[in-house]
């Protein structure tokens, strides 16, 4: 029953209307400018020299391994760490000197973060009472955030007396009552249950399109910013490795790491040899010989060791008109489409994409039909070349 | 099947034999308590049978002195109490939340505290007091018990064990350092607080030596001080009824306490042995 009524609020937005008069939409409607931010602990850089700007309204994610620094960036943004040098603009206003409270945002933590021996009722007034707002304004406040998040009934509790999926939504509504300008979010999903974090994460674009407000959401799970972002800002080792839409990041990865850590499954990464063909564009020759004509133009692409990034569903089995040959090693069944793990001549692995009705089994002779239009090209740098266009 | 039966029976066995050891001596002191002086004074085995008086009890309510003696001890106790617990959880709050040079040097060092046994000081304390003229007062039986290493140790790991999230949560609620410390922190730590207040309180309440040194005068005696003072030997047999009204009397608080209580001892018993 909770299920159905759950999901229903996301197909029919209700408006959260608050009574305030002093915020109107516009004024939550902030940029977020980070320039030339670094931070250490210690004697290890965390962030170098990093920069990048969101637009008002935006729903950007940070997506990126265990200890790329996403948290420490995000914390930076919110002030519970501090900048070593650069500056931090939100809504057009310097904030990198502002405590936490100052900044105009809201975070919902990974653990929630709930104060434990208050009812959520008083853990969503606290922020608001400690600012002073008056106590009908809040009353108003606090019952439209729950209406809106459904916890109208949980108000009276204590978050030890709610489930994972109740506490988030706590933790959310909390967040909520603040009109913060900008919200953000660190991984609030990895503690929920798979099918609980399917339906929240459908949730928060609700909110997110009710709302309006910029958001900045940091997660190491690729599926949830490509769902979510507006933007993905794909991090690794203190650096941006790119910015960019989902579709851009998946279609046109900007480096090596990108398109490995984008996609699923993996995308292939094989040496390549490169020669110019016709029309400019490069051809590649796969490790076992195999020819791949691709769509790259060989202008820009320096010389030296090259690598191609070939995705599954570009690399199908195919009984005749193969260009390579190879044998099946493991064969994983989805459903809806099997991967076939081939193993070329000369010990390369490639993942291929064959029917959810694949005859393919582990160890048979297998063909390979390669749509080298839509391969990438890693030079020695690990910088990306693509298609044209 | 039946071993871990058995086994249960035989604690349960064991418990009881524990508990009527412990017990019969204090039911011995109530029912002494309720004799006459002189009937006790020739044979306590009267206690069986024949009159029972609360003629000890009203001459107790006459005598005034107890009342003094318990209103001496109740001071001490609770000032003690009180002052462990502000400077306990003041002290662990720093310890566990803030930054400062030297943090993890003083921490040693109040560790250290643990390891010092009251008797190694007791010489160097007389003197202290008396030099600063503090003896016979309140002030002397309750300042020596506020350095509470234990304490310390205690709330500074109750702190540490409250995630820093809370405190970042609140940050970005627009509370200020005090408003964490008081409308969140400290609220968490109460069955820490509820732990270290009783046992400082009944420590503070049981304590004899020390009140046994700083207070010489009659007037600013604790009871256990008190009720020790009118017991003249060992073999005594004169107003034995009144002195075990004496002691019932002196052992209410405690009563008083433990069933309040309750729940937090045998929570921080059990805590300690689990750990
Ligand atoms: N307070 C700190 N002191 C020292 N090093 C820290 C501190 N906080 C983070 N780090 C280090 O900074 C790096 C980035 O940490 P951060 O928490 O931002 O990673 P993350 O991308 O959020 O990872 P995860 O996905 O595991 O949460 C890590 O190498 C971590 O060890
Ligand atoms: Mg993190």
């Amino acid at each position: 029953m909770r299920h159905a009524c759950a999901l229903r609020s996301v197909d029919d937005p209700l408006h959260v209307n608050y009574s305030d008069k002093n915020t109107n939409r516009e004024d939550r409607l902030a940029t977020v400018e980070l320039t030339n931010i670094s931070k250490c602990f210690g004697r290890t850089a965390v962030i170098d020299g990093l920069s990048m700007s969101l637009n008002p309204n935006e729903f950007m994610v940070f997506l990126g391994p265990s200890g790329c620094g996403k948290s420490t960036l995000l914390r930076m943004i919110a002030g519970l760490e501090t900048v070593d040098s650069g500056e931090i603009r939100i809504g057009g206003r310097r904030v990198d000197h502002l405590p936490p409270g100052e900044r105009g945002v809201a975070m919902v933590f990974q653990h929630y973060a709930l104060y434990p021996h208050m009812t959520i009722r008083d853990n969503m007034a606290f922020g608001l009472r400690n600012v002073g707002v008056a106590r009908d304004e809040i009353a108003a406040r606090v019952a439209a955030a729950a209406r809106s998040l459904e916890i109208e009934h949980l108000l009276e509790r204590r978050p030890g007396q709610l489930s994972g999926g109740q506490r988030q939504r706590a933790a959310i509504a909390r967040a909520i009552v603040k009109q913060p300008q900008v919200f953000l979010f660190d991984e609030p999903l990895s503690n929920l249950d798979a099918s609980l974090r399917v339906r929240t994460r459908v949730e928060l674009a609700g909110l997110h399109q009710r709302l309006g407000t910029t958001m900045i959401f940091v997660t190491h799970d690729q599926v949830e910013a490509m769902t979510l972002a507006d933007r993905i800002v794909v991090l690794n080792d203190c650096r941006i490795e790119q910015v960019g839409t989902p579709m851009d990041i998946y279609l046109r990865p900007a480096t090596s790491f990108v398109a490995g850590f984008v996609g699923s499954p993996r995308i292939n990464l094989l040496p390549v040899r490169i020669e110019a063909a016709a029309e400019g564009l490069a051809r590649a020759t796969l490790p076992d010989g195999t020819l791949v004509q691709t769509a790259v133009p060989t202008a820009a692409l320096p010389q030296g060791d090259t690598t191609v990034g070939l995705r599954a569903e570009h690399v199908r089995i195919a009984s005749e008109g193969a260009a390579a040959r190879g044998t099946a090693r493991v064969v994983e069944r989805l459903g809806e489409r099997t991967l076939v793990h081939v193993e070329l001549k000369g010990g390369a692995m490639l993942v291929a994409e064959d029917a959810g009705l694949s005859t393919v089994r582990a160890g048979d002779e297998v063909g390979l039909s390669i749509d080298g239009a839509r391969a990438h090209l890693f030079d020695a740098a690990g910088r990306g070349h693509h298609a044209a266009g | 099947m039946t071993r871990p039966a058995l086994s249960g029976r035989v604690a349960v066995a064991l418990v009881v034999v524990g508990a009527v050891l412990m017990l019969v001596p204090l039911l011995w002191v109530l029912a002494l308590s309720l004799k006459s002086n002189a009937e006790l004074m020739a044979d306590t085995h009267s206690v069986f049978n024949g009159r029972y008086t609360l003629q000890n009890y009203a001459d107790l309510v006459g005598d005034g002195q107890v009342f003094r003696w318990i209103a001496n001890s109740l001071i001490v106790s609770l000032g003690m109490t009180a002052g462990v617990l502000i400077l306990s959880s003041l002290a662990g709050y720093g310890f566990a939340r803030l930054e400062f040079p030297g943090r993890r040097l003083l921490f040693v060092i109040v560790l250290f505290g643990l390891a010092v046994p009251e008797q190694a000081v007791i010489i160097a304390r007389h003197q202290l007091f008396s030099w600063a003229e503090l003896h016979n007062t309140h002030g002397a039986l309750i300042l020596p018990g506020l350095s509470a290493p234990f304490g310390v140790f205690l709330m500074t790991q109750y702190f540490r064990a409250i995630p820093k999230e809370i405190d970042e949560a609140a940050l970005l609620d627009n509370a200020s350092r005090f408003t964490i410390f008081w409308k969140l922190l400290l609220p968490l730590t109460i069955p820490a607080q509820a732990t270290l207040g009783i046992f400082t309180f009944l420590s503070a309440w049981n304590d004899y030596w020390w009140p046994l040194i700083s207070a010489t005068n009659k007037e600013m005696f604790t009871l256990t001080v008190g009720i020790a003072s009118t017991q003249m030997n060992f073999a005594q047999t004169e107003g034995l009824g009144f002195l075990m009204a004496q002691a019932v009397f002196a052992g209410l608080p405690i009563l008083i306490v433990y069933l309040l209580f309750q729940k937090y001892i045998v929570q921080a018993v059990a805590g300690a042995a689990g750990r």
